[in-house]
């Protein structure tokens, strides 16, 4: 249990998605002028992280890795030169069955994603989840479940407490050169600073 | 005065539309007001006469410093020579402490307002905007939370970095997400780690000819100390530290942070003048406190062991929760907001200390931390306000 907690804590603050490893960025700065619409998107990725990890656990343990495949009497198989294509592969299935969800339950939601839905699919956190959970080695499938998830909330709190800044410096006077994309990759890294305090804790 | 008027007065035409000076106007501007009330008004919208402007605001929140400045300037000297076991009484040797204090902590204020008051001025003149006086603030609190020993070029360029990316890149004062001066301990804290942190910096050891340091020195921060030892602090000579003694500040430290009487006595300045919000101090404190008491019951770390009325004295958590959290433009804006703000700062500082041995100022790293996390915050108070009004006016 104290494992699991610590995976979690991990996930959210001290690796978190884009502070620490700046993946997911482009969906990070383009979906995060208004708070309600990053919130959606922030569970998008915490749903697709919290099925795809899982999914790619269970494809790495029994069929990629080294030696995984010894249940169907090849044992000397290594398949795992596969992992990046395969991971990517059950990526965009599952991102598709997030679109056709969201569609029909939350059209509004739809229209404020617009591209950025179907470009979950290539969202570097989700590929960076599946490489990183292949990378840790997780003994058990909860605890990439719960990695999966953590970093989704990770990434949710990053997209935002930026969208809320974004928000509330619309009426800053911040110089024309830098309005836009570039006053957003200042406040990131000032954010990246304020979640550097995380860095080092080690817990239990 | 009258003099001084007439100069400005002369001068003014060069400044103004069309004159040779016109570029410069901010700068005349700045200095105008600065001495004198000027007798701009308000040209539409709504008129309210009192005597509180922003002028008026920071130089109080600068007034409310002065006592950790001058206690800083003591202490800097008070410890210097009890590392060389010299007027190891407290009211010894007052002037000479005094004087080796201002030698040390004066160059660094000075540091920090030349280069933060050049730039503010430079962008002033680039942006044409007017001169705001957010960093007579900034400028104060900058020296206040660096260590006795930092070099002098480490705070310009730590001034230099807060005030062009903390701030001016915003749009100025009143703009910025994150407190200017927090920015310039965590970028020096970061960049520069040996520097800001360990136990050569927070006590000044130049010797002279013929001086050696006591053998029980220690330059170790109470921080530190606790981590390994818990509740058992020493002074720079070795020498035991009460609980009072920490509440009067005589421990190393940085150099306006030290004693929480001084800083105490800055709160009931902003307080009685209504400029800081009671409600952001006394919820960081709260945060603290229960932080601290939680980790008290669980007692597995020696820090953990730490009372939490002693939690709250020692490193900059008073210092912090006084003047930097309570700063009204990085903080929440809603009231309810403030509660939660304050609780959390107070909350996460004792957290870092504690967890991260490797960064014992959780103060500085919790307000950066709660800076940026303050606009949502808002965002769901406000939302919540909405919903509620929406309930009743729907019922």
């Amino acid at each position: 249990m104290q494992d699991l907690v610590n995976i979690f804590i991990k996930g959210v603050f001290i690796e978190n998605m884009i502070f620490a490893y700046f993946l997911g960025m482009c969906s990070y700065l383009a979906v995060s002028k208004t708070v309600n619409t990053a919130v959606g998107l922030g569970f998008a990725v915490i749903f697709v992280l919290c099925v795809t990890i899982p999914v790619n656990y269970l494809l790495e343990k029994f069929i990629l890795s080294a030696g995984a495949l010894e249940w169907a009497g090849m044992p000397d198989v290594d398949l795992s030169f596969l992992s990046f294509i395969m991971f990517i592969a059950i990526i965009a299935s599952i991102v598709q069955l997030v679109e056709m969800l969201v569609e029909k339950f939350a059209p509004a939601l739809y229209g404020a994603l617009g591209i950025f839905l179907p470009l979950i699919a290539v969202n570097c956190s989700i590929l960076g989840g599946a490489l990183f959970m292949q990378e840790r080695e997780f003994e058990t499938l909860t605890e990439a479940t719960v990695f999966g998830f953590g970093s989704g909330v990770g990434w949710l709190l990053a997209i935002v407490a930026i969208a809320a800044i974004r928000e509330k410096i619309r009426y800053s006077n911040v110089p024309a050169p830098l309005r836009g994309l570039g006053i957003t990759f200042i406040i990131t890294g000032l954010m990246g600073m304020a979640f550097m305090s995380f860095m080092g804790i080690e817990l239990g | 005065m009258k003099a001084l008027l007439d100069i400005l007065a002369k001068v003014k035409p060069n400044f103004e539309k069309g004159g040779k000076l016109e570029k410069f106007f901010p700068a005349y501007d700045a200095l105008e007001t600065f001495m004198f009330v000027p007798g701009h008004t308000t040209k539409s919208g709504s008129h309210i006469r009192d005597g509180i402007d922003l002028k008026r605001t920071m130089i109080t929140v600068v007034l409310a410093m002065i006592p950790c400045l001058i206690f800083g300037i003591w202490n800097a000297g008070h410890q210097h020579y009890l590392a060389l076991g010299e007027f190891i009484g407290l009211g010894e040797g007052m002037t000479e402490k005094m004087m080796v204090g201002a030698m040390l902590v004066l160059p660094i204020v000075a540091v920090s307002y030349g280069v933060g008051l050049g730039i503010e001025f430079a962008a002033a003149i680039i942006r044409g905007h007017a001169l705001n006086e957010g960093f007579l603030v900034s400028g104060m609190l900058i020296p206040l939370i660096m260590p006795v020993g930092v070099p002098l070029w480490m705070v310009g360029v730590a001034t230099a970095f807060a005030v062009i990316i903390g701030k001016e890149v915003f749009g100025g004062t009143g703009m910025n997400i994150v407190n200017p001066a927090i920015t310039a301990r965590a970028f020096l804290f970061f960049a520069y780690p040996s520097d800001m942190s360990g136990d050569k910096v927070w006590v000044d050891t130049t010797l002279n000819e013929g001086q050696k340091l006591v053998d029980s020195y220690t330059g170790e921060t109470i921080l530190s100390q606790a981590i390994n030892n818990g509740e058992k602090f020493v002074g720079t000579g070795g020498e035991p530290l009460s609980t009072m003694d920490l509440f009067y500040g005589f421990m190393p430290g940085s150099i306006g942070e030290t004693s929480t009487l001084a800083c105490l006595i800055g709160a009931a300045v902003l307080l009685l003048t209504g400029i800081a919000s009671w409600r952001t101090m006394f919820s960081v404190g709260v945060g603290g406190y229960v932080m601290a008491l939680i980790f008290n019951v669980w007692a597995a770390t020696p820090f953990m062991t730490v009372e939490p009325f002693t939690q709250l004295m020692i490193g900059g958590f008073a210092f912090g929760a006084i003047f930097m959290a309570t700063d009204p433009v990085t903080a929440t804006q809603t009231n309810t907001g403030k509660y939660i703000y304050g609780f959390l700062i107070g909350f996460f500082a004792i957290m870092f200390r504690v967890f991260n041995p490797a960064y014992p100022e959780g103060m500085m790293l919790a307000i950066l931390f709660m800076n940026v996390m303050a606009p949502i915050i808002d965002h769901y108070v406000l939302n919540a306000n909405i919903q509620k009004r929406m309930k009743r006016a729907n019922a």
